[in-house]
């Protein structure tokens, strides 16, 4: 052994030796001295945690808040817009042989709506609830990949805005959301349109894969001490769940739109039975991303309803860990029914069986679920508050799109109703019913969360009302069309078909719900000015979220907690140990274990970049003009791949000013040889 | 004076290995992303096996019917390189968690060199696939298969390329050394994707 071996071995073991040595340490710290520290730390913290502001910030800001909020405000809009969709279908539908919309505008607008609350709005709008609200769940002061976390938010918002400028030069998809082959393939299809919508859904799921990405490594990584595994609230277990559905399901989406547009680009012959290709295969890649999908927009929904109803009803939650279960055998059931969509398809009888079969079971920990609420508000002091409304609202029209998806799950009556606005009826119940009632509920419960203020609770009834008895004029009387007999994506009917009544009592519906929505609008415009002062925990609730100021300020925790019990706010002591040593002088989080929770590291957090947005460009550059090109693909990579060094090897600039206005050597600054420590 | 209890975390490290840092699994997380979308991949490979009487198709010469397997040649010996370029990854690897710099930078520009080899084999393997992606479905889907795995090779390689120049022109860091392992496991799954895929692409239809 040389000299040099013999050196390294001995600094080797030096460093394993403190690794061992630097492990989390329990003292304990005055009153007083806890007090005026936090004073001095204050300052800095807010230094820096301060978020760019004006322009530069709209583009580098990377924290989790500011991106969560432009989420859900965006994904409303895009609610706002299918929702105008919806409400001119319903004009069009009003009554027979109408000719507001003409066949070809009708289908746009239906194959947008379905496409905007899909992928626009539900999914982005459900991952954008955990983005701004798991990190203050768990007690982190940021996610895991914040410019990831960017990213995701640019590439959404360019994939709408596609759409939508097709859409508005009367370029929109017109194939269905689900965009089936033979009809939306090159030979039934020609033009842009079914490519703005395939290439859209590339955006949207990118957008949903790397959401899911952040979420899980916020909530395995970044819990404070003392949140082990069976204390994770249910609200972040939901979204866990969710976001491992995303990463098995959106890939196969992926793969059906990019063959799709292969197939319309270059001439694959993925879908061309003529060369070997297969239409079934279509359905078969879709469906099993398109079922999972449904419980990727229903768990987080299920994430709103356990926090709401714990603190409404004033208990701990009855059945924990039926709940966690249920929500994970939802997860794993739902990926083996996607053939349930294909029954009109021909599938071998056997293989249509088990399929059946599992769309029965799957009832049973949707049933669970259900139970445990009702024993756990049986037992409570209801405080009926708008959240808690839109609750009960979810029971009653979750349980009867639940039921009429049993029915639907029966090969036979599938068959017989397949295609019809019976199934219209039953997504609708099932998709806003088990969603956006809970979302809205979520609204009113953590306002004030976002932004300090109360909405108000006489609006909020009306909201509700309006929105409860509007959606089920609307939808309720489509079972009875569905049954007698009415298509969907038929752009008119003719009135001896004797469909024309029901049809006028769905579209006054249409105008009611309408108004329930543009009733919350109002009240959040109200509530901005006006609003109640909220505090910081309005409602009394349990959770971490509630134990720091309305809104949070940038760096969240200033203290990271300890976390006592499955309810951190209630079971909290006066004795309570608080987590103490990360620096307050760079954007520093704290990484703990998966299962214990017990801390780690400290890790930086990065700051501020423009390069994520650059990457988002990159790829629009590849995806956009790729519609025409595939060679647009080559100079969107290279884009891509020039951002992504430039993300790698940092902004030397924004590190240097952060040193300088800390007054702290960088990380990557020289030092001299004798002094550098070793790293371990 | 009343005192509270704290947890002083003020002395645990910036940076550690595998599971304790988030870059392993957020790294580990896009593998299964890829994972399954190579998993719905191949069974779409097998699904459109059902409409060919012959995988792959025949084709009418002149005097016979040629049946035009995939040959073997540079998938062959792409698939050795890969495996064998695994050694200077183990390599990188381990020097890396050792804080050996030297080391690192000299398998890491091995891999690198491997990487780039790899790739231009694969831009052969593509001819040896006797039909374009255009031809038929068969075509597309090899071509689809070779292309994905091609598209993750070049990722790859220029990982490997970025992270050997930093490891050449900045700090040998810990960030940077966790980094070196985390490039390490994504060259192991490409590989090991490799495998299966080769397997699936020139044995299986060589099986019946």
């Amino acid at each position: 052994m040389s000299y040099e071996e013999a050196q390294q071995n001995f600094s080797r073991k030096k460093a394993e030796k403190a690794r061992e040595e630097r492990r989390a340490s329990r003292t304990t710290i005055a009153d007083e001295e806890l007090e005026s520290a936090m004073t001095r730390e204050r300052e800095e913290l807010e230094r820096s945690w301060a978020r760019p502001s004006g322009l530069r910030g709209w583009f580098t800001d990377t924290d989790h808040k500011v991106i969560g909020m432009r989420y859900i405000k965006t994904a409303f809009v895009f609610f706002m817009l299918g929702g105008m969709e919806a409400v001119l279908m319903r004009i069009q539908l009003a009554r027979p042989e109408n000719h507001f919309l003409s066949p070809d505008q009708y289908n746009q607008v239906f194959t947008v709506h379905g496409t905007t609350m899909m992928f626009l709005f539900a999914v982005p709008i459900m991952t954008a609830m955990g983005i701004y609200l798991v990190p203050l769940m768990v007690g982190a002061r940021d996610v895991a990949f914040p410019r990831l976390n960017l990213f995701g938010y640019f590439i959404y918002l360019f994939g709408g805005i596609f759409l939508y400028a097709g859409f508005f030069l009367n370029t929109g998809p017109d194939a269905g959301w689900f965009a089936y082959v033979p009809l939306s393939g090159p030979a039934y299809s020609p033009g842009k349109r079914v490519d703005i919508w395939a290439q859209m859904i590339t955006f949207t799921e990118i957008s949903a894969l790397v959401g899911a990405i952040v979420v899980i490594g916020t909530a395995f990584k970044m819990r404070a001490p003392g949140m082990t595994l069976n204390r994770i609230p249910l609200f972040v277990w939901a979204q866990v769940v969710t976001a491992f559905m995303i990463i098995f399901a959106m890939p196969s989406v992926m793969l059906a739109s990019g063959f799709l547009a292969s197939d319309r680009l270059i001439d694959t012959h993925f879908f061309n039975p003529a060369e070997g290709g297969d239409t079934i295969l279509y359905q078969h890649l879709f469906w099993f991303f398109g079922h999972p999908e449904v419980y990727i927009i229903f768990i987080p929904a299920l994430g709103f309803i356990s926090p709401i109803i714990i603190t409404f009803a004033r208990r701990k939650i009855f059945g924990h860990l039926a709940l966690v279960l249920s929500l994970i055998s939802t997860a794993f059931i739902g990926f083996g029914l996607w053939v349930h969509h294909m029954f009109a398809t021909p599938i071998p009888q056997m293989g249509q069986s088990f399929f059946s079969a599992a769309s029965m079971m799957i009832a049973i920990p949707s049933g669970v679920q259900i139970f445990c609420w009702i024993a756990t508000l049986w037992g409570g002091k209801l405080n009926i508050k708008t959240p808690l409304l839109f609750v009960l609202g979810f029971f009653a029209i979750f349980i009867l799109g639940g039921l009429t998806g049993v029915m639907l799950a029966s090969v036979p009556l599938d068959l017989q109703i397949h295609d019809t606005f019976f199934v219209v009826a039953h997504l609708h119940y099932v998709l806003i019913g088990g969603s956006v009632f809970p979302l809205f509920g979520a609204l009113y419960y953590w306002f004030p969360k976002w932004t300090g203020r109360m909405l108000s609770e006489w609006a909020g009834r009306w909201n509700f009302w309006l929105m409860f008895i509007g959606f089920n004029l609307v939808f309720f009387p489509m079972h009875q069309l569905g049954l007698n007999g009415m298509p969907r994506r038929v752009y008119t009917y003719l009135p001896e078909t004797g469909w024309g009544t029901l049809n006028l009592i769905a579209s006054i519906g249409a105008l009611v719900l309408g108004s329930g929505v543009l009733v919350f609008l109002a009240n959040v415009i109200w509530a901005r000015r006006a609003g109640v002062v909220a505090g910081d925990n309005p409602w009394a609730a349990d959770s971490l979220e509630w134990s720091i100021p309305s809104p949070p300020p940038n760096y969240n925790f200033h203290n990271i907690p300890m976390v006592q019990g499955r309810y951190p706010i209630w079971q909290a002591t006066e004795d309570a140990p608080v987590v103490r040593g990360l620096s307050s002088n760079k954007r520093e989080a704290l990484v703990t274990s998966v299962m214990d929770a017990q801390p780690e590291l400290r890790f930086d957090i990065p700051g501020p970049s423009i390069w994520p947005v650059m990457v988002a460009l990159g790829a629009a550059a590849a995806l956009i003009p790729g519609i025409f090109t595939p060679w647009a693909f080559l100079v969107g990579a290279i884009l891509t791949g020039a951002a992504l060094v430039c993300w790698f090897f940092g902004d030397p600039n924004y590190e240097n000013k952060t040193a300088r206005e800390t007054g702290e050597r960088s990380e990557s600054a020289p030092r001299a040889p004798e002094l550098q420590p070793k790293e371990v | 004076m009343s005192t509270r209890a704290v947890i002083d975390v003020s002395e645990l490290p910036q940076h550690e290995f595998d599971t304790y840092d988030p870059v392993w699994w957020g790294n580990n997380l896009l593998l299964a992303i890829e994972t399954s979308m190579f998993a719905i991949l191949i069974a779409t490979y097998f699904y459109l096996r059902q409409n060919f009487t012959l995988w792959p198709p025949p084709v009418a010469q002149l005097t016979a019917t040629l049946r035009p397997l995939p040959e073997l040649g540079y998938g062959t010996a792409n698939t050795i390189l890969l495996v064998l370029g695994c050694i200077p990854m183990v390599l990188a690897d381990l020097s890396a968690r050792r804080d050996d710099r030297r080391a690192s930078q000299i398998w890491l520009v091995i891999c690198a060199i491997c990487g780039f080899v790899a790739i231009v084999l694969r831009g052969f393997e593509f001819s040896a696939v006797y039909f374009r992606w255009d031809s038929n479905a068969y075509g597309s889907v090899v071509w689809f298969m070779l292309g994905m795995h091609m598209l993750h090779l070049m990722i790859l390689t220029t990982e490997t390329v970025l992270v050997a120049i930093w490891v050449f022109k900045r700090e040998y860091d810990m960030k940077h050394r966790v980094d070196i392992v985390t490039v390490a496991i994504y060259w192991y799954w490409v590989v090991a994707i490799w495998l299966i895929l080769y397997a699936i692409i020139y044995f299986t239809p060589r099986l019946g």
